[in-house]
């Protein structure tokens, strides 16, 4: 949660400032206007408005300006004092419900049914009947009408809370249940509290001009909004600026406590509003030059780099710089970095699923299809592009438990791949997936094929996520991080199915699989590409590369696993362990070499030249580092003058 | 004794959007949605009639269908004069006792033919013990009545009454068969009730044996309930009724300008300020309650609340139409605040006093009149909080006496002073009355007033009692309020009656025809 | 399931006799008596003993634990008494009241649904694009203007200046088809108005969290078109959360379109229970409350089973 390093975000400038701007406003209302809101001047009714009085006079000639403001007062405080009430409730209620559970949560969860039984309007009836109106009645009622909704957010938060690894570990540890309510649940729930807390203060507002206007609110003279509504209405063929006033004043309040909370929302649970994911709004078009590919590639990419457009007023990030990659036909490439190397994109980009905020700024992208042609899934139209993907060129995940739809049967969900390329009857396609699903060794692939994601293993799913790729037989499979998040032995037997699978297509398989885990790689990979921060820093044939790596971070990588069967025990660790650091942001890259910052060998030369990817003699692999023998041919010859000081 | 005519009640919780239009144009048709078909007159009824039992009054609403159905022993011809009705004639033996013959073609809606009988069990039943009847009081004023013969009818009086003729005319005193179950009463009104559906109409048809002949002249009239002003002005407007009752008073202007539309009002109901005397307190003091009578400006309360549509009222409330003059300069209030100041000073209460002002937020208009009210009462110093409960707690509230100073609206049935009994005349605490006020000289005068029957006598005695409600201060009048039906120019016939008479308008049904 | 649905059965068993017994006590707590209010309804005065034999009518004189039993034995009979203004039974009234304001409801839940899913699937997949951002303001100014002002309007509008729909009120659709529609129709777009700014705000919120998930991605990757990814792996998912507001809102707007139907004269059950209120009836306030709660459980019931068919992962 952000609260324990709260800085005030930028998205919210705007909506609170809007915010207190209104409520200054009423507050001041005495330095705005100098006009009493209950003076009554009935000679002067509904005249319109003057100098003297901006917005006109009401059906009692009092001044609307006046009115409009003091009535702000009353009608805002009634909505946040109520909305308190109901938040300090409802969470209470709903914590005590939800962490004790039994007897408590039974109770505390029907009173919160109960309330919500009675119709509203009955309830503000039967309350005001009772106690009369007024402000504090008005209070009490909304009070009692919004708690359940608090007590309902706060139990299914604390719930969820409940279950999570740190509060069962301080409860494990003997904590006492108020100080793990308090210290630990409590600041965990406050993000959706907070949320539901501006929400309710909007509507109180509306209902408190509600029951105002029915006379079940605040008592006249002194003015609310819905007061003055209800004396409006009345007049509204003669004189329409009496109702427009107080509606568009309750029209901007509300207005600006939206804008506030779904900013709030934005930025307690910034998921929603991220756009880097999403995978179906339309991309803008970007043209590129017609793709043209080597004879003996599946795939092309040439100077590729991809930038993070980062709004008007920074230059664009390039996440990826200059990436010139070959996918030979037939044969698996494996692309191996960190995380944030930029290997996900760059896979992203061939099956043209960029996010919509990144582009590629230079270069060019080519993926052969079956008839031959070559495409670039960026550029294409999106009608074109769908004909492309999956049955061109096809791509599994790495989140088997979230890369399937979970209200769909896997039956469907492969259906509609195999339907999206093929025209097939239902029954041959069903045929067809349950083929498929045996292929890829499921068993009992007749039921399977009816059942729902959630009834499937991790390790079932990432088969069926296989099964579906390659039914329609693809030219090309990019696997990104399979088996990452499979167990140990499962993630071996995915492999292996994955070889077996790409030996035994008839028409012919290429393979970009994309992994941290050099283990792995060595199991499946014909060639090896290292990706450090955007930029390729070394590739070759992986036996080569995997027994002598030329680029310090490619030595760095294979000395974190100790050995490489041990390393299939530790699958998660992305992370590097035999050095420290992490990579630099793409806009904050160390001049010269980029990963000099973390470098064992670095030497102050490191930093002058930014290095090229040197090719070795044989051409067959290239390394970036001024030290590699690569590179020493390359900067003889370009650099007589002692430039490598 | 109508006192509605502006429900004001306009639930909502929810706020609602407003936007689309679309589709609509498809429904859309020119002119009249509501077709009228001629033969029946549509009347746009302020709130659903809450009963139809002959003798209990539950509102307006209520009685303008009674009418229909049931006719009393008098009635009102057109014209709001005073005139037989079931009965053919009646003549007073002595003053304590008057004698009705009845139509002989009079017969309820069942054939039955119109008996002394049937008088004799309706007045019996009405001042029966466990009678719940409008009337039950006045009527207990009966000693006897007795069938002479089969058409002809004797009451005997324990008092003379002026007004007895008047009561008898009550839409609460309609005739009823004396074979009648309590659930389903037969009157022989000019209308039997043909269908119904509980809270949107009642209807009616003709009743072909009416006594009088030719009468009534529609086939049907349609009572549809409104309880939404703004909306039952609407209805009148795009033609979807023919007559309302309660027009708002902001329409009057438009209706009067209508080239489709008539307007029929007249004043009737009178707003006025109510006192708690049985408290300990400055409203104990006469001199108090008359600086609130000379603290109010009038003219505001009819402008700002009435759209302009009413009359100062500065004394006593004798009814429009009431044949008796006792205005008199003298014994009338005036807006004059530093008399009021000074009258307060008199009564020992210099600087003002805090009070708590009760009226009701269910009807618009006493809501609105208190508020301007509590605006002057701040003027001599009187910090009036306000106290709008609903009309059910206002009616609790005024009958225990729990308020200082209550805004109140009020009209009689009548137009004769005596209708002003029940708000002056002490005896059990109500609503409509100052609480806890006694005064045994506005109490002999009242009661003078009902026994004498000669009518030069009468007007002197309601001159006292003018004087008397000056002095003693039972309540302060504020204005009169206009009242109007607004109807198409098409209707022939419908009259709204005048002053208190005005619910009594139903009588002119037989009449009305819609075009 | 059985179990489940005994479950469910019994422990909404408890909830109304809570219900009911609340309603019932609050009533005898909230000032002003019937007898006497029937008696001086507009203003009329009645005497004492008047009120007192009215009262003695309508069973009022007797002890309150004697009226809440034969209360309680009445509702477990569905038996819910007379109303005390009127002697018509108050099932009958509930009976006939009840279906207008279904009608009511689901029309405008129709409205709602049919403008309120697309508008917010397309503002859901391109946020901050003008029509979202139009949309969403003119949502917060709709929310904002009160129903009562946009019901005025619209009869203002559709009714006196352009004559193309009655002002208000209702005949049954048996007797005139038409006309019951014209007379359906401002009230419907009111209430939908209403729940379109509810689902349009739901649908967007929740399509904008359903888009971003992996198996959109798949989808995508998979080739399928656009239009059925949407359909089937963002909007499909998104109709959960939909479904249960909807459903929350469908509860409350049972006892809350009081408004509507009084500004639009339509006679539901919210203006029976208000005028009941009023009137203080006190056997059709407890009847029509403990109604409108055994629809609130049942339509929540029927939301949990809905949800568990849209959401395979949840079993009942």
């Amino acid at each position: 949660m952000p609260f324990s390093r709260f800085s005030f975000p930028r998205r919210l400038i705007v909506a609170s400032l809007l915010l207190l701007l209104l409520i200054g406003s009423m507050f001041a209302a005495p330095l705005l206007t100098s006009a009493d809101p209950v003076q009554i001047a009935v000679s002067k009714r509904l005249a319109g408005p003057s100098w003297a009085h901006p917005f006109g006079q009401d059906e009692f000639g009092r001044d609307r300006l006046a009115r409009v403001l003091y009535g702000g007062q009353v009608s805002l405080t009634v909505a946040f004092l109520a909305s308190f009430i109901a938040m300090a409730i409802g969470t209470f209620i709903g914590l005590m419900g939800a962490y004790f559970r039994g007897l408590f949560e039974f109770i505390a969860m029907r009173v919160s049914d109960v309330v919500l039984f009675f119709p509203p309007i009955l309830l503000a009836l039967l309350v005001v009947t009772i106690f009369g109106p007024g402000v504090s009645t008005m209070v009490a009622v909304l009070a009692l009408l919004y708690f359940p909704s608090f007590s309902r957010i706060a139990y299914s938060e604390t719930l969820r809370v409940s279950a999570l690894d740190f509060v069962e570990a301080a409860r494990a540890l003997g904590t006492k249940p108020r100080r793990i309510v308090v210290s630990t649940v409590l600041p965990n729930i406050l993000g959706a509290i907070s949320v539901q807390f501006s929400l309710t203060a909007a509507a109180a507002i509306t209902v408190e001009s509600g029951l105002s206007f029915l006379g079940l609110g605040v008592v006249p003279p002194a003015p609310s909004w819905g007061q003055m509504i209800r004396g409006a209405r009345g007049f509204m063929e003669q004189d329409p600026l009496g109702i427009f006033v107080p509606c568009a004043a309750l029209c901007v309040t509300i207005y600006a406590i939206n804008l506030f909370c779904d900013r709030l929302r934005d930025v307690l649970d910034p998921k929603g509003m991220e756009d880097g994911k999403d995978s179906v709004s339309p991309a803008g078009r970007q043209t590129a030059a017609p793709a043209k590919l080597d004879t003996d590639s599946a795939a092309e990419l040439r100077g590729l780099t991809l930038s993070l457009n980062r709004g008007k007023r920074e230059a664009p990030a390039e996440l990826v710089r200059d990436i010139t990659l070959k996918l030979r036909r037939n044969q698996c490439t494996a692309l191996v970095g960190e995380s944030g190397s930029g290997k996900s994109l760059t896979s992203l980009a061939l099956m043209g699923l960029l996010p919509s905020s990144i582009r590629p700024s230079a270069g060019h992208i080519a993926i052969e299809r079956k008839s031959g042609a070559a495409v670039d899934l960026v550029s294409l139209a999106a009608k074109e592009a769908e004909k492309v993907r999956g049955d061109d060129i096809a791509m599994i995940f790495q989140e088997p438990m979230t890369s399937l739809n979970p209200v769909l049967r896997v039956g469907v969900q492969m259906v509609e791949a195999l339907q999206a390329h093929r025209k097939v009857t239902p029954e041959e396609a069903r045929n067809r997936c349950v083929a498929a699903l045996d292929r890829v060794g499921i068993p009992e692939a007749e039921q399977r094929f009816d059942s729902y994601p959630h009834e499937l293993s991790g390790g079932m799913r990432q088969r069926v996520m296989i099964a579906m790729a390659l039914l329609c037989e693809p030219k090309l499979l990019i696997a990104d991080e399979p088996t990452t998040a499979l167990d140990v032995t499962i993630q071996a037997e995915i492999i292996d199915l994955l070889r077996d699978l790409r030996a035994n297509q008839d028409s012919g398989l290429s393979m970009l699989f994309i992994s941290h885990n050099l283990g792995i790689v060595a199991d499946i990979a014909d060639r090896v590409v290292v990706m450090y921060s955007g930029e390729i820093v070394e590739e070759g044939p992986a036996g080569d590369i995997l027994s002598d790596p030329h680029h310090p971070y490619t030595r760095a990588l294979l000395e974190s696993m100790p050995s490489l069967h041990e390393e299939m025990h530790s699958s998660r660790g992305d992370r590097l362990g035999a050095i420290g650091g992490t990579p630099p942001l793409p806009q904050a890259r160390p001049s010269g070499c980029a990963f000099r910052d973390r470098c064992p060998d670095a030497k102050d030369a490191c930093a002058a030249t930014h290095p090229g990817l040197y090719p070795s003699q044989d051409a067959l692999r290239a390394v970036r580092c001024i030290f590699a023998p690569e590179a020493s041919s390359f900067l003889k010859e370009a650099c007589d003058e002692p430039c490598v000081a | 004794m109508p006192d509605s005519s502006e429900l004001n009640f306009n639930p909502n919780r929810r706020a609602v959007l407003t936007g689309i239009g679309a589709g609509m144009t498809a429904m859309a048709l020119p002119g009249r949605v509501w077709a009228a078909d001629g033969e029946t007159l549509r009347y746009g009824l302020s709130t659903f009639p809450p009963s139809l039992a002959p003798w209990n009054n539950t509102g307006a609403s209520s009685n303008n269908v009674k009418l229909c159905l049931y006719r009393g022993l008098m009635g009102y011809d057109p014209e709001a004069n005073l005139i037989p009705e079931v009965a053919e004639s009646y003549e007073w033996p002595d003053p304590n006792t008057v004698v009705f013959k009845l139509r002989d073609n009079a017969v309820f809606h069942n054939g039955e033919p119109v008996t002394a009988e049937d008088v004799v069990h309706t007045f019996e039943s009405i001042i029966a013990e466990d009678s719940s009847a409008y009337l039950k009081s006045s009527f207990l004023n009966i000693d006897k009545v007795e069938a002479v013969d089969a058409k002809t009818a004797r009451f005997s009086l324990k008092q003379p009454s002026a007004i007895f003729l008047k009561e008898l005319a009550n839409y609460c005193a309609g005739l009823v068969w004396k074979g009648s179950s309590a659930d389903d009463p037969v009157g022989c009104g000019p209308f039997t009730k043909s269908s119904e559906e509980r809270g949107v109409f009642v209807e009616v048809t003709k009743f072909a044996d009416f006594y009088s002949k030719g009468e009534p002249i529609c086939d049907k009239i349609r009572f549809t309930a409104y309880a939404d002003q703004n909306l039952r002005y609407a209805a009148l407007e795009t033609g979807d009724v023919d007559v309302i009752e309660y027009l708002p008073w902001p329409q009057f202007d438009a209706v009067e300008q209508s080239e489709t539309l008539n307007i029929g009002a007249t004043v009737s109901p009178f707003m006025l300020v109510l006192f708690n005397v049985a408290k300990d307190g400055p409203f104990k003091v006469p001199k108090v309650r008359q600086a609130v009578g000379y603290a109010i400006q009038r003219q505001d309360v009819i402008d700002a609340v009435f759209a302009g549509r009413g009359t100062q009222l500065t004394g006593f409330p004798n009814p429009p139409g009431s044949p008796y003059d006792v205005s008199d300069p003298t014994i009338e209030y005036s807006f004059d605040p530093e008399k009021a100041k000074r009258l307060l000073a008199e009564a020992g209460y210099p600087n003002g006093f805090s009070c708590r002002l009760l009226s009701t937020s269910t009807y618009g208009m006493h809501q609105d009149t208190a508020a301007i009210v509590q605006a002057y009462l701040q003027m001599i110093g009187i910090n009036a909080t306000l106290d709008l409960p609903d009309w059910a707690t206002r009616v609790k509230k005024g009958k225990e006496g729990d308020y200082d100073i209550a805004v109140h609206g009020l009209s009689g049935f009548y137009n004769d002073p005596n209708a002003l009994w029940p708000l002056l005349h002490s005896g059990p605490a109500n609503y409509t009355k100052s609480f806890g006020f006694e005064s045994a000289r506005i109490d002999e005068l009242l009661e003078k007033g009902r026994a004498t029957m000669d009518e030069e006598e009468r007007g002197a005695i309601y001159k006292d009692l003018a004087q008397a409600y000056f002095e003693e201060v039972p309540q302060v009048p504020i204005n009169w309020r206009a009242q109007a039906h607004a109807m198409q120019k098409s209707v022939k016939g419908f009259k709204a009656f005048p002053g208190w008479l005005n619910t009594s308008s139903a009588f002119s049904f037989d009449v009305s025809e819609p075009s | 399931m059985i179990r489940f649905a005994l479950n469910k059965g019994l422990a909404a068993l408890l909830m109304l006799w809570i219900v009911g017994t609340i309603v019932f006590a609050v009533l005898f707590v909230v000032p002003g008596d019937p007898a006497e209010l029937l008696l001086t309804s507009d203003g009329a005065v009645a005497s004492q003993e008047s009120v007192e034999s009215l009262r003695r009518q309508m069973g009022l004189d007797k002890p309150l634990i004697t009226q809440y039993l034969d209360f309680l034995a009445g509702a477990a009979r569905f038996d819910f008494g007379q109303s005390l203004i009127d002697h018509v039974p108050v099932g009958k009234t509930i009976a006939l009241r009840l279906p207008r304001t279904i009608e009511l409801i689901l029309a405008g839940l129709f409205l709602g649904l049919i403008t309120g899913i697309p508008a917010g699937t397309w503002a859901g997949l391109r946020p901050g694009r003008s029509f979202d951002r139009v949309v969403s303001a003119a949502n917060a100014v709709l929310i904002s203007v009160p129903g009562f002002v946009t019901g005025t309007l619209f009869i203002y509008l559709f009714a006196q200046v352009l004559r193309w729909l009655p002002a208000g009120g209702y005949v049954s659709f048996a007797s005139d088809p038409l006309l019951h529609l014209k007379l359906l129709t401002l009230p419907a777009i009111t209430v939908g108005l209403h729940l379109f700014s509810i689902i349009f705000r739901m649908t967007r919120a929740s399509v904008l969290e359903m888009r971003t998930h992996d198996w959109v991605r798949t989808a995508v990757a998979k080739g399928l078109r656009r239009k059925l990814v949407v359909r089937r792996h963002v909007v499909r998912n998104a109709l959960g959360p939909i479904v249960t507001v909807v459903g929350l809102q469908m509860g409350i707007l049972l006892g809350s379109t009081v408004l509507i139907e009084f500004i639009y004269n339509w006679p539901g059950l919210s203006g029976y229970l208000v005028t009941a209120v009023q009137q203080r009836d006190y056997p059709s306030v407890r009847a029509v409350i403990l109604v409108v709660s055994a629809l609130f459980i049942l339509i929540n019931f029927m939301v949990e089973m809905l949800y568990s068919v849209l959401d395979p992962r949840i079993r009942l």
